[in-house]
C-alpha cells in the first residue's frame, strides 16, 4: 500500500524522524535506534558489557574460579548444541505462519537413541551411523512439515503431537535406558578440548566440536539462507505466503522444507549430544526444560521475529554466545544450586526483555534488521 | 452456517452453535469406544476404584484446562502454567508442613498466587502488546527460580494427612464421586454457560477471531485479555490444591513438569483453535478425559507406560485433522 502512495524511486529511510534532517538528530538518538533497529551491534555491545563485568567480578575476588580465557573456551562445548537448535528454530520461525519446532529436544532424544544403536550396538561405520542419523533427524522433520505445510496444522499443535511421539518412542525404544557401549563412550573424542593448530600454543584449548560440528552447520545455515534461492524464498514465504504464492513460490514446499532443515540439524545434534556425554540417553533433548524451549528463547534474543520473515544467522550465534558466557559466569557467581536456578531466572529475564524490547523496535522503527 | 435449520429459526438473529459440536460429539464416541474396548480388555478397568481414580486424576488438568480454554480462545497461549503450578504447590506444601497451617487456609493462598503471577503475563501481554507464547515461555523460566528458591534445594516433608478432602481417597469423595472432580465439573458448567451466553464471554471468541474488529465493536481487548490469564492463574493454585491433595506426604520439585504441554491437548483435542476464535471448555474437559482414558489404559493393559504418550500425540493429530477437515468443508461450502 505505501508504495502506491509513495511513487519515489528514492530508498526508502530507516525512519520518519531522519528525514527531518540529520542536523537536528543528536548522537545519542542515533545510537539508540542503530542499537535497536541492528540487533547485531546491540549483541555485540551486550556480550562485551557481559564479560567485562563478569572479569571485573573475577578481578574483584567474587568468583569462585577464574572467568579466563582458558574457562570462556572450555564453556563453549554447551555453545554448539545449543547454537544448533537455536539456528534450526530460526528457520523454522521465518518460515512463518506462527512456525516453532517443539518436537526437537524430542528428535535429539529418538535420533540419539537410533544413533546409539547402529554405531553403539551394531557397530556400524562411524561415518555411516552420523549420515544416517542426520537423514533420520530430517524425516522425523518431514514429518512436522508435511503436516504443517501440506495439511495446514498449526506448526504449535503439529510439533506438540510429534514432541509427545518422538519422546515416547526414545523412552520405549531401549527400555528407558541409555546406551553407553565402549565405542560409543570412545565417542567423547569428537567433544573434547584440543589446541588450535599452527597458531595454537598461545591461545586457549578449543572444543573440536566447534570445528566439527558447529562451524559447518553455521555455514551451511548462512549461505543457505542469506546468498541462496530457497532462503529468499523462506523470507518471502515468512513475510507474506499470499504474495509469495502469487510471486510463484511453492509455499507447501519451502516451508515443509524449513521443518526437514531443522529435523536435520537435531539429527546432527543427537550426534553432538552423545558424543559429549558419552552416552545415549534416552531423555538427552527433553529432562528439565528440554532443549527446544531453550532454544526458541536464543531464537528470539538473536532477533528472530516470532512472526516469521525476519531473522539473521549472525544474530542468533552472538545471542547464543551470550547466553552460554553469561550462563559460565552465574556458575562461578553462585555457588551449588543457586548457580544453576540463577541461570533459569536471567534466561527469563532475558527473553521477557528482548520481546519487549522487539515490540518497541517495531513500534518505533518498524523492526529490527 | 453449520448450524442446520431447526425447528425454528431464532428470530432475534442472534445465532449460537449447538451446545454439543462436532468435536465433541467425535470425542464422546472415540471415548465411548475405548472404555468399550478397555472393559473388554482389562477387567480392571471399569471397576468403581480404577474409575473413582481417573476421575481424580482429571480433576487438576481439567481446572487448568478450564483457563487454558479462555486464553486460547483469544489466540493466546499459557507455556507458564506448569511453573505456576510449582510455585503454588511448594509455598502452600511450606505453609502446612512448616508453617502449621491448614489445609483449607492454605488453599486460598494458593488460588492468590495463581493469581498473581497470572496477572503479571497477563499485564506483560496485553499491555505490553508481546507475543504470548514468548513472554509465557519467559516468565515460565521466572517462576522457576522463584518455586527452586521456595524449595530451597530440598524437597518439602511432613505434609499431613488432613487433606483427604480433596485427595483420591475415600476422605475425598461423596456418594463415591470425588470432589475435586465435582469441583472441575461445576466450574466447567459455569464457564461453559458464561463464554456462551455472557457477552463478556463472547467478546474472548470476538477477540480471537479478529481483535481489531472486536476493539472497534467497542470491546475492551487489553482488559479482556489480562482477564484471561488471571483465571488461568486463580485455577491453577486450585489445581495445585489437588495436587497437594493428592500427593504423598513429600513434595518434590518435579512438579508440574510437562502440565503446561498437557493442557494444552487437552484444550486442543477437545478442539480449540490455536488460532483463536473457536473452542469450548466441554471440548477441553472431554480431550483431558481422553488423555487420562489413554494413560490410565496403556498402564492396566501392561503396556510400558511411557508408551501412553505416543498415543496422546497420535489422538492429537487425529483429533485436530478430523477438525481441519470440517473446517475445510465447511468452508467450500459456504
Amino acid at each position: 500500500m505505501s508504495a502506491r502512495i509513495a511513487p519515489t524511486t528514492k530508498p526508502p529511510t530507516p525512519s520518519t524522524s531522519a528525514e527531518a534532517g540529520d542536523g537536528q538528530q543528536g548522537f545519542g538518538s542515533r545510537l539508540v535506534q542503530t542499537l535497536l533497529t541492528n540487533r547485531v551491534a546491540l549483541l555485540v555491545i551486550l556480550l562485551v558489557v557481559v564479560v567485562a563485568l563478569l572479569m571485573g567480578l573475577d578481578q574483584a575476588g567474587y568468583l569462585s574460579a577464574a572467568y579466563s580465557p582458558d574457562y570462556m573456551s572450555a564453556a563453549l562445548i554447551n555453545l554448539v548444541p545449543l547454537a544448533m537448535l537455536a539456528l534450526a528454530e530460526m528457520v523454522v520461525i521465518i518460515s512463518g505462519g506462527g512456525g516453532i519446532d517443539l518436537s526437537l529436544g524430542s528428535i535429539v532424544s529418538l535420533v540419539g537413541m537410533g544413533f546409539g544403536f547402529m554405531y553403539g550396538i551394531w557397530g556400524w561405520p562411524l561415518a555411516l551411523s552420523i549420515v544416517l542419523a542426520v537423514v533420520a533427524g530430517a524425516l522425523l522433520g518431514a514429518v512436522n512439515g508435511v503436516l504443517i505445510a501440506r495439511f495446514g496444522f498449526p506448526p504449535l499443535i503439529a510439533t506438540l503431537a510429534t514432541y509427545y511421539g518422538y519422546w515416547s518412542l526414545a523412552l520405549v525404544s531401549n527400555n528407558q535406558k541409555p546406551i553407553s557401549s565402549p565405542p560409543i563412550q570412545d565417542l567423547y573424542g569428537l567433544s573434547k578440548a584440543v589446541e588450535i593448530p599452527l597458531i595454537g600454543q598461545q591461545l586457549p584449548l578449543l572444543p573440536k566440536g566447534i570445528v566439527i560440528f558447529l562451524l559447518p552447520t553455521v555455514v551451511i545455515v548462512g549461505l543457505l539462507l542469506a546468498k541462496m534461492t530457497y532462503g529468499r524464498r523462506l523470507y518471502a514465504i515468512g513475510t507474506n505466503d499470499v504474495a509469495g504464492a502469487w510471486s510463484g513460490v511453492d509455499v507447501v514446499r519451502t516451508r515443509a522444507m524449513s521443518y526437514v532443515i531443522s529435523g536435520a540439524i537435531a539429527g546432527l545434534v543427537a550426534v553432538v549430544n552423545v558424543s559429549q556425554f558419552a552416552s545415549a540417553r534416552p531423555d538427552a533433548g527433553t529432562s528439565g526444560n528440554g532443549m527446544a524451549l531453550p532454544a526458541i528463547t536464543i531464537a528470539v534474543l538473536g532477533g528472530v521475529a516470532v512472526t516469521g520473515g525476519a531473522g539473521r544467522t549472525s544474530g542468533v550465534v552472538l545471542a547464543t554466545l551470550l547466553v552460554v558466557w553469561l550462563n559460565a559466569g552465574i556458575l562461578l557467581a553462585f555457588s551449588g544450586n543457586t548457580g544453576s536456578q540463577v541461570e533459569l531466572l536471567a534466561l527469563g529475564l532475558i527473553l521477557v526483555g528482548s520481546a519487549l524490547l522487539n515490540t518497541f523496535t517495531a513500534r518505533k522503527y518498524s523492526g529490527a534488521r | 452456517m453449520s448450524a442446520p435449520a431447526t425447528t425454528q429459526a431464532p428470530k432475534s438473529g442472534r445465532v449460537l452453535p449447538p451446545p454439543v459440536m462436532g468435536q465433541e460429539v467425535v470425542l464422546i464416541a472415540v471415548i465411548a469406544a475405548l472404555w468399550i474396548l478397555l472393559t473388554i480388555f482389562t477387567p480392571a478397568f471399569l471397576s468403581a476404584g480404577s474409575i473413582q481414580q481417573l476421575l481424580w486424576r482429571l480433576a487438576p488438568i481439567g481446572i487448568m484446562a478450564v483457563g487454558m480454554t479462555m486464553i486460547i480462545v483469544t489466540a493466546g497461549i499459557d507455556i507458564s502454567v506448569a511453573a505456576i503450578l510449582m510455585v503454588c504447590s511448594v509455598v502452600m506444601a511450606k505453609l502446612i508442613a512448616e508453617g502449621g497451617w491448614g489445609f483449607w487456609t492454605a488453599v486460598p493462598v494458593a488460588i492468590l498466587i495463581g493469581g498473581l503471577l497470572g496477572s503479571f503475563n497477563g499485564v506483560l501481554i496485553a499491555y505490553g502488546r508481546v507475543p504470548a507464547m514468548i513472554i509465557t515461555f519467559g516468565t515460565a523460566n521466572i517462576f522457576q527460580y522463584i518455586g527452586l528458591k521456595v524449595f530451597n534445594s530440598q524437597t518439602v516433608n511432613g505434609l499431613p494427612a488432613s487433606r483427604d478432602v480433596l485427595g483420591p481417597g475415600a476422605g475425598g469423595r461423596t456418594f463415591g464421586v470425588s470432589h475435586a472432580f465435582m469441583i472441575m465439573l461445576v466450574l466447567v458448567v459455569l464457564a461453559g454457560f458464561y463464554l456462551r451466553h455472557f457477552p463478556g464471554g463472547r467478546h474472548f471468541y470476538a477477540i480471537g477471531g479478529n481483535s481489531g474488529a472486536a476493539a472497534l465493536a467497542g470491546v475492551n481487548v487489553r482488559r479482556r485479555i489480562f482477564i484471561t490469564y488471571v483465571i488461568t492463574g486463580l485455577l491453577v493454585g486450585l489445581a495445585a490444591s489437588v495436587t497437594i491433595a493428592g500427593g504423598t506426604s513429600t513434595l518434590d520439585q518435579n512438579v508440574g513438569k510437562g502440565q503446561e504441554l498437557a493442557t494444552i491437548a487437552a484444550v486442543v483435542i477437545g478442539g480449540t483453535s490455536v488460532l483463536g476464535g473457536r473452542g469450548s471448555v466441554l471440548g477441553a474437559v472431554l480431550g483431558a478425559l481422553l488423555v487420562q482414558t489413554v494413560s490410565t489404559g496403556v498402564t492396566q493393559l501392561g503396556w510400558p507406560s511411557q508408551l501412553s504418550n505416543l498415543f496422546v500425540g497420535i489422538f492429537i493429530i487425529i483429533a485436530v485433522g478430523a477438525d481441519l477437515i470440517r473446517e475445510h468443508r465447511r468452508r467450500s461450502h459456504a
